[in-house]
C-alpha cells in the first residue's frame, strides 16, 4: 500500500512564499472588519488584533513589536508576551495588512489576524472600571476615616466648632467621588429597575446611600437642623467600599469560570489555508469556507471545521471536545473535529462540515444555553426575592418610624442599615454560582452537562441502568480465542494475520492489527506480499508459507469437519469467527468478540461500594449480555430486549419507588434515556443537539459516571451550606438592624461578605477536573 | 492649631492627586502584565 507523501509546509522559505500570498486576501477591505476597527481620524487609520505564533519570551515580544512599527504608515504597536495578542494601528492610506504581515514574518515569527480580540477587550475595560471604582472608594473611605477619627475621640468641647465644621466640610468633599462615581452602578442599577417597574438588590442598596448621604450633608451645612447634627460620611464611604470589594471579587470569580468556558469557545482559527482549483494554497477567513473545500493544516494549528484526511498522517489533540486526553492518531480517511490541534505533521483536511453543524458549534452552543439556565433551586429564589426585598423596604421604615420621635437621624440611619445588611443576592447566588462552576469543571474534563436541574435529581438516584453496546463495551472488537494448526503457534499467527490486516481498515483488522504483541511481523519468513483486499469477505496475500486467505469461513474454503472443531472450541456462541487459510489448508481461526472497557469493572464497583443497585439492560442476547456482565460484575442482567422492553423494565423499577439513572450511548436507547430520572450519554457517536440527556461523556470513559455522581453529590452539598448561610445571615442580621442596633458600615460589611462567602464557597467546585478516584 | 486650616484641605488635594495617580496607573496597563514589566530589564534599549 502506499504512504501518501506528507505535504511540505515546514521549510521556512516555501511557507514564507504561500503565507505572503495568503496574506494578499487579507488586503481586500471587506475582510478587514472581521479583525480591525476604523479609527475616528483624519488618517484614515485602523486599529487591528494580531495573534502571534512562535513567541516563547518577552523579548520576543519586544522583537515582533520592532518588526511592526519599522513598517511605514504602522503609528503603534503593543504586543503582549503573555496572551500572544497583537494590537496594532495603521493607516489604510499609506500601508496594507500583507505589509506588516509580512514583516513580522520576516523578523522569525507568524501574525495571523484575531477575531476574537474585540471581545476580550471590552471585558478588560469592565475590569478596569471596576477596578477604578473600588480604589477611589478604597482611597476615600481612609481619608474620611481619618477626618471622622478627632470627632470619635475628643471630649465634649476639647473641638472648636470651626474645627469641627472643617472636618466636616472635608469628609464631604471626599464622599462625592464615592457617591457620584463608585455608587455609580448601583444608582443606575436602581434607576432601570424602577423604570422596568421591578425591584432588585440595588434597589435597597442605593436607597441607603442617598438617605445616609442627604443625612449627612444635612447636618454637616445645618448643624441645628431638623436633621440632627451626626454625619455619617464614614460609614457611606465605607460600606460603599465593602459592596465594592464583594462584586469585585465576585467579577473575577465569574470571569475565571467563564474564562473555562472560554477556552473551549474560542478555539477556531480566525483563517485557514485553502487549496485554489490550480493546486496552490491561499489564506482565507474560516467562514469563507464552503463544504468539499481542500485546506491545509500545519502542526500546532486548530482543525477550523469537520472534515476528513485526503493527505498526510497526523495525530490529533482532541482533549477539550471528547475528554480524551491522549493524541488520538489521525490517519487517512480519518474524521476530524473542528477545535482539535493538529500535533504532528501537515496534513490536507476536506471540509465536510462548517459553521453551525460541526460537533464543536454544537458543544459550544448547548454551554451557552445551559449557562444560561437556571435550576430549579435558582428560580425558587428568585422568587421569594421579591417579596423579600418588599418586606426589607417596609421594615426600614418601619424602623425608621419606631425612633424617629427620638433623634430624626437615627431613625433614618437605622433604616440605612435595614437596607443595607439584607443580603437576597446570597439568596439568590447560591445554587447557580455552585452550578456554574461545577459545569464549567466537568466541561473542562469532558462531561458536558446539559441540564443544571439534573445535577440536584443526580443526588438521590438509587440504581443505575447501563446499556451494553458502545457503553459497557467499545464499538470495537477484539480478539478472543484463537486455534490454530498444530505445528503453528498463537503468536505466528497472530503475526501473519496481523500483517495482512494492516492494509484493511474493517473493524475486524484493526482487532487483528491491536491483538498482535509479538515482534514477529519483522521476521522476514512471515512477511506477506500483494496484500488485496477483496470486499465484504476478507483479504488475500501472498507469503512463504503460501497464498493466505483471512476472512469468512465460506471465503476461505474451510472444510466441513475443520468448521465444526472451530465452532466447539469457542468461548461463547456470541463472537463470530474469522479463519485463516495457506493453500486451502486451515492454519488458524479467530474468536472476534466485543472489548469490554478497560475501566467498566472499577466504576461498576465503585458504584455498587456507594451503595447504589447497577443493573444491565441490552438488546443483544442474554447469553452476551450475562458474558459482559460477569466480567464487569453486574448481577442483575436482563438481555434481548427490544426498545419497549427496556422501557417497561425502567417504568417497573421505578414504580418500585427507584430512583433511577440510565447510562446509555445516546443512538438507539433515546426513549429510555427520556423515561429516566437522570440519563447519561456516552461517547462520540452522539450527535449532540438531537440527544436528549442530561449529561454527555464525551471521551466515553465510565469511570466517569461515579465522578459525576460524586461531583453532583458535592454541589448540592454546597448549594445547600449556601442556601442555609443565607437564610441564618438575614435571619439574624435584620432583627439587629431593625432594632437600631447595627452601624451603617458593618451592614455594609456584612452584606459584602454574606455574598462574598457564598462565591467563595462554589469555588471550591473548581477542581471536579480531576478525576477522584472514585469511591463516593 | 490654625495651621490645621491649611492642613486639611491640602490633605483633600493630596488624596485628589494620589487618585490621579491610580487612575493613570490603571489606564496605562500597570495592573495587567506584572510579569512583563520585571522582565523589561532584560531588553537591550
Amino acid at each position: 500500500m502506499l504512504t501518501p507523501a506528507i505535504p511540505q509546509a515546514q521549510s521556512s522559505s516555501t511557507s514564507l512564499e504561500s503565507d505572503e500570498r495568503a496574506w494578499i486576501a487579507l488586503d481586500d477591505p471587506a475582510e478587514w472588519s472581521s479583525f480591525s476597527q476604523p479609527l475616528e481620524n483624519e488618517q484614515q487609520d485602523w486599529e487591528s488584533r494580531l495573534a502571534i505564533e512562535g513567541m516563547h519570551c518577552a523579548a520576543c515580544a519586544f522583537n515582533v513589536e520592532k518588526a511592526l512599527k519599522a513598517v511605514q504608515g504602522v503609528s503603534s504597536a503593543e504586543v503582549n508576551a503573555t496572551s500572544g495578542r497583537a494590537r496594532i494601528v495603521w493607516s489604510a492610506a499609506i500601508t496594507k495588512p500583507s505589509d506588516w504581515l509580512s514583516a513580522v514574518s520576516k523578523a522569525g515569527y507568524r501574525a495571523l489576524p484575531a477575531a476574537d480580540a474585540f471581545a476580550q477587550d471590552s471585558r478588560r475595560k469592565n475590569q478596569r472600571l471596576m477596578l477604578w471604582r473600588w480604589l477611589v472608594a478604597g482611597f476615600c473611605m481612609m481619608q474620611v476615616m481619618m477626618y471622622a477619627y478627632p470627632a470619635y475621640v475628643a471630649n465634649a468641647g476639647e473641638m472648636t466648632p470651626d474645627m469641627l465644621n472643617l472636618l466636616r466640610w472635608a469628609s464631604w468633599v471626599l464622599t462625592l467621588p464615592v457617591l457620584l462615581f463608585s455608587s455609580g452602578p448601583f444608582f443606575s442599577n436602581a434607576f432601570n429597575d424602577l423604570k422596568m417597574r421591578q425591584i432588585s438588590m440595588d434597589m435597597p442598596v442605593a436607597l441607603g446611600i442617598l438617605i445616609t448621604f442627604i443625612v449627612s450633608t444635612a447636618a454637616t451645612f445645618e448643624p441645628n437642623g431638623w436633621w440632627g447634627a451626626e454625619v455619617y460620611f464614614d460609614s457611606l464611604t465605607m460600606f460603599v467600599f465593602f459592596l465594592l470589594t464583594g462584586r469585585w471579587i465576585e467579577l473575577r470569580m465569574r470571569d475565571r469560570t467563564a474564562g473555562a468556558l472560554d477556552a473551549l469557545m474560542l478555539r477556531l482559527p480566525a483563517s485557514v489555508e485553502r487549496q485554489k482549483a490550480d493546486g496552490g494554497f491561499e489564506r482565507v477567513a474560516v467562514r469563507q469556507l464552503a463544504l468539499g473545500d481542500i485546506v491545509r493544516v500545519l502542526p500546532g494549528e486548530t482543525f477550523p471545521a469537520d472534515g476528513t484526511i485526503q493527505l498526510g498522517n497526523t495525530s490529533a489533540d482532541e482533549a477539550l471536545l471528547t475528554g480524551e486526553s491522549r493524541a488520538v492518531p489521525k490517519a487517512l480517511g480519518a474524521e476530524v473535529i473542528a477545535g482539535s490541534y493538529n500535533l504532528s505533521a501537515a496534513v490536507q483536511v476536506r471540509i465536510d462540515k462548517i459553521g453551525q453543524t460541526t460537533r464543536y458549534a454544537q458543544i459550544v452552543a448547548l454551554m451557552e444555553r445551559v449557562s444560561a439556565e437556571k435550576p430549579r433551586l435558582a428560580l425558587l429564589a428568585d422568587r421569594i426575592a421579591r417579596p423579600f426585598l418588599i418586606t426589607v423596604l417596609f421594615a426600614a421604615a418601619a424602623s425608621a418610624a419606631f425612633l424617629w420621635q427620638e433623634d430624626h437621624g437615627r431613625a433614618l440611619m437605622a433604616a440605612v442599615a435595614v437596607l443595607i445588611v439584607t443580603c437576597p443576592c446570597a439568596l439568590s447566588l447560591a445554587t447557580p454560582a455552585a452550578m456554574l462552576t461545577v459545569s464549567g469543571a466537568l466541561a473542562k474534563s469532558g462531561v458536558l452537562v446539559r441540564k443544571m436541574q439534573a445535577l440536584e435529581a443526580l443526588t438521590t438516584i438509587d440504581t443505575v441502568v447501563f446499556d451494553k453496546t458502545g457503553t459497557l463495551t467499545h464499538d470495537r472488537m477484539e480478539i478472543g480465542k484463537i486455534s490454530t494448526a498444530a505445528h503453528l503457534s498463537q503468536s505466528t499467527v497472530l503475526a501473519v494475520a496481523s500483517q495482512m490486516a494492516q492494509h484493511s481498515l474493517h473493524p475486524v483488522s484493526r482487532a487483528l492489527v491491536r491483538a498482535n504483541q509479538s515482534s514477529l511481523a519483522d521476521d522476514a519468513q512471515f512477511a506477506v506480499s500483494n496484500v488485496q483486499e477483496i470486499s465484504g469477505f476478507g483479504l488475500i496475500a501472498d507469503a512463504s508459507l503460501g497464498k493466505l486467505k483471512l476472512g469468512s469461513a465460506k471465503f476461505c474454503e474451510i472444510a466441513n469437519e475443520v468448521l465444526q472443531n472451530a465452532q466447539q472450541a469457542r468461548e461463547s456462541e456470541q463472537g463470530s469467527l474469522v479463519y485463516l487459510v495457506a493453500d486451502k489448508v486451515w492454519l488458524a481461526s479467530f474468536e472476534v468478540i466485543e472489548a469490554v472497557k478497560e475501566d467498566a469493572a472499577s466504576a461498576v464497583s465503585a458504584l455498587q461500594r456507594s451503595g447504589l443497585a447497577v443493573e444491565v439492560l441490552s438488546g443483544d442476547k442474554l447469553q452476551s449480555v450475562t458474558r459482559i456482565a460477569n466480567k464487569v460484575g453486574i448481577s442483575q442482567v436482563s438481555g434481548g430486549c427490544t426498545p419497549q422492553e427496556k422501557l417497561q423494565r425502567l417504568q417497573f423499577l421505578q414504580q418500585q419507588g427507584h430512583q433511577v439513572a440510565m447510562v446509555g450511548d445516546g443512538l438507539n436507547d433515546g426513549p429510555v434515556l427520556a423515561a429516566a430520572h437522570v440519563s447519561i450519554a456516552m461517547g462520540q457517536a452522539v450527535p449532540l443537539a438531537q440527544s436528549q440527556s442530561d449529561f454527555v461523556i464525551m471521551s466515553g470513559e465510565l469511570n466517569r459516571v461515579p465522578h459525576l455522581i460524586l461531583q453532583a453529590k458535592r454541589t448540592m452539598r454546597i448549594v445547600k451550606q449556601n442556601l442555609i448561610w443565607a437564610a441564618v445571615y438575614n435571619a439574624t442580621c435584620v432583627p439587629l438592624a431593625v432594632a437600631g442596633m447595627l452601624p451603617a458600615w458593618l451592614a455594609g460589611l456584612g452584606m459584602a461578605l454574606s455574598s462574598l462567602l457564598v462565591v467563595l464557597n462554589a469555588a471550591r467546585l473548581a477542581n471536579a477536573t480531576k478525576l477522584i478516584t472514585p469511591t463516593l | 492649631m490654625d495651621i490645621l486650616f491649611l492642613l486639611i484641605p491640602l490633605s483633600v488635594v493630596l488624596v485628589f492627586a494620589v487618585l490621579g495617580g491610580l487612575w493613570w496607573a490603571i489606564y496605562t496597563g500597570q495592573f495587567e502584565e506584572v510579569e512583563a514589566e520585571g522582565e523589561r530589564i532584560l531588553h537591550e534599549d
